[in-house]
């Protein structure tokens, strides 16, 4: 046998691969997350400082730029927190308790999800606007939903529902309900099982559902788009404002807006691998991430 | 303090878990329920704990009826098979949990709540082990820690759910002793589950044997066991023999032995079961002398006792016969005739 030939079968662990096809399938890997995630993300920072630091921070600083951002910031604040209740609430019952009516739910907190979401728009518009089912009511109360920011929080309510639940339903069917049980045993009344027991346990989960549920409820536009109306400085979210200036040519101005999206998004990321690492005991001990 | 099961019944969609138990649990006793799986030991003691509710029935303790209390207002101590340790907790804030939950008028304060969790982590062995986390011991501390978390709120009754069934052999002997001894210590009612029968015979004050959702019967392991008062006690409990034969005028005859049967002695010939166990059996080597005919195939000397395997003459049936350990074994090959001090006879069961 040459020296330089591979290692004679003996040799070799069996549960792996030959050497070339280990670094081809990671150099495919690599070079998918280039082209796919890098590269774009890198070049919009690059587009963003195109015409320099000044022209950037203009651009953030624009008044409807800042009008822009304070509206994705508070659509977060309402969707993420409600969604949570909602999605910690339907996982506990669907894992905890047995009740008829209960693959329905399940498919029901999956809908938004196959659903496209200009079609979500479109429903609440065809819901709530003054032509709508409840326009005539909601027209009598004075309360306006369609192209404005109610509108905005409604839809991206929807649009973001089954983040939650869908992270913690597998993660608490797995953990069956014995601790639960232990911790009646031991007096604990359902609040206090709930919050001292049940609850930690899916601590990792729920922040897991909580960063993809505030991604996509800043980052979402089909759905706002249809609702908002696009008012500068009134009804325009980051994204649909990103929209508005790449569509007048102002790349530079898109791009800058775009980057603090980006910059978010690796935030998250760096938060969540942050929580993995100093916490990895606890993790060991059984949640999944 | 006592317990009283009346008449209990407990159904799982078409299953029977439970088809009228009736049970009476003494103040201070270690009582076995023993069984098979599926025979509903581990239902009826859930349904005694409260995390189950009977279909019918009466549950009563101390002369109170709680068949409507709650798992949490019982005050009895749980220990899960699996443990059911909360993982995200250190062992130290495990045992206190129960103490914790308590309503404010009865909680202890946070001084006397760690004195006690010390004073348990104490008797169970596992002072230095406060800070740890489930994850990380051993079956066998976290067992302990299960069962110091079910003290920590002062049960009244302690009910352990196959406690040692997820531990190797070494750790289950010397848990299952220590445990008998805390239970004189401190005189505390504990009911267990188990099917492992020489565990429930070493342990406890009295066993009752469990099978298909009724208590087949109740006693102490000696009673059980020299006195089974049906076939399936007789063959669940130990090694035993089963052997063939007639029951006329009350009873059965092996070989020149007659021995009584619980059938009236006017009742027609019927077919039946007469079980000896291996220890009971004496071994003549004179073929010809008085006895039930067999002929001698195996000999295992090395152990506690010499097992001696032989074949009835005539059924071809399989007798186990123990000897006292350096007994005199008969030849190989060898015809033989045994002799029994103590038999049950059963009829056949019928359907």
């Amino acid at each position: 046998m040459s020296p330089g030939a591979e290692k004679p079968r003996a040799l070799r662990d069996p549960t792996t691969e030959p050497g070339w096809v280990r670094w081809l399938l990671i150099l495919v890997a690599v070079g998918y997350l280039l082209a796919m995630l890098v590269l774009p993300t890198l070049s919009v920072f690059i587009e963003a400082l195109a015409k320099g630091i000044d022209a950037y921070l203009k651009a953030i600083g624009d008044e409807d730029a800042l009008s822009a951002i304070r509206l994705t910031l508070f659509v977060a604040a309402i969707a993420v927190p409600l969604n949570v209740v909602f999605g910690v609430g339907a996982a506990w019952a669907i894992a905890k308790f047995e009740f008829r009516g209960k693959s329905l739910l399940i498919t029901l907190i999956d809908l938004p999800f196959s659903v496209s979401p200009v079609i979500s728009g479109l429903i609440y518009v065809l819901l709530y606007s003054i032509h709508g089912w409840f326009g005539p009511t909601l027209d009598a109360l004075g309360i306006k939903v369609v192209f404005s920011v109610s509108g905005i929080v409604l839809v991206t309510i929807f649009v973001t529902f089954p983040f939650v639940a869908r992270e913690l339903i597998p993660l608490m069917q797995e953990q069956g309900t014995d601790e639960e049980q232990a911790a009646i045993s031991l007096g604990a009344n359902g609040l206090q099982t709930f919050f001292r027991v049940t609850l930690p346990n899916v601590t990792w989960g729920l922040l897991y559902g909580v960063l993809l549920c505030n991604a996509r409820a800043m980052g979402e536009f089909g759905a706002v788009s249809v609702v908002s109306g696009h008012i500068r400085g009134l009804t325009n979210t980051m994204p649909l404002h990103i929209e508005i200036l790449y569509n007048e040519y102002d790349f530079v101005g898109a791009f800058a807006v775009a980057s603090l999206l980006a910059m978010l998004a690796l935030v998250t990321l760096a938060l969540k691998s942050l929580l993995e690492w100093r916490y990895a005991d606890r993790l060991a001990g059984g949640a999944r991430h | 303090m006592s317990i009283t099961v009346t008449s209990l019944v407990k159904h799982f969609d078409n299953f029977a878990a439970l088809k009228g138990v009736d049970l009476s649990v003494r103040p201070g006793e270690f009582l076995a329920l023993l069984g098979p799986s599926g025979s509903g030991k581990t239902t009826l003691l859930r349904i005694l704990a409260g995390l189950d509710f009977p279909d019918a029935g009466q549950l009563t303790i101390d002369e109170v009826d709680v068949s409507e209390q709650g798992a949490r207002d019982r005050q009895m101590g749980f220990v899960f098979q699996h443990y059911a340790l909360f993982k995200h907790m250190t062992v130290a804030q495990n045992v206190a949990f129960g103490l914790r939950v308590k309503p404010r008028r009865e909680r202890p304060s946070g001084t006397e709540i760690k004195e006690r969790v010390d004073r348990l982590l104490q008797l169970v062995q596992l002072e230095q082990l406060g800070d740890r986390y489930p994850a990380q011991l051993s079956g066998g501390q976290r067992q302990r820690v299960a069962l110091a978390r079910a003290l920590a709120i002062e049960p009244r009754v302690l009910l352990l759910d196959e406690p040692f069934g997820a531990l190797d052999a070494k750790v289950r002997k010397d848990l299952r002793r220590w445990l008998r001894g805390l239970h004189d210590e401190m005189g505390i009612t504990s009911i267990f589950v188990s099917h492992d029968q020489e565990e429930a015979l070493e342990l406890a004050d009295r066993v009752a044997v469990m099978s298909e959702g009724r208590i087949a019967q109740i006693g102490t392991p000696t009673e059980i066991y020299r006195n089974p008062a049906n076939a399936f006690v007789c063959e669940f409990l130990g090694n035993t023999n089963r052997l063939a034969c007639r029951i006329e005028k009350g009873g059965a005859k092996l070989g020149e032995q007659f021995f009584a049967a619980a059938v009236p002695s006017d009742a027609p010939p019927l077919a039946g079961v007469a079980y000896v166990r291996p220890e009971d059996c004496d071994i003549h080597p004179e073929p010809n002398g008085p006895g039930l005919k067999a002929r001698v195939l195996k000999i295992h000397a090395a152990g506690p006792a010499v097992r001696v395997e032989l074949r009835r003459l005539e059924s071809d049936e399989i007798i186990e016969v123990h000897l006292p350990p350096g007994s005199e074994a008969p030849e190989i090959g060898r015809d033989v005739a045994l002799t029994f001090r103590r038999v049950r006879i059963f009829p056949v069961a019928t359907g």
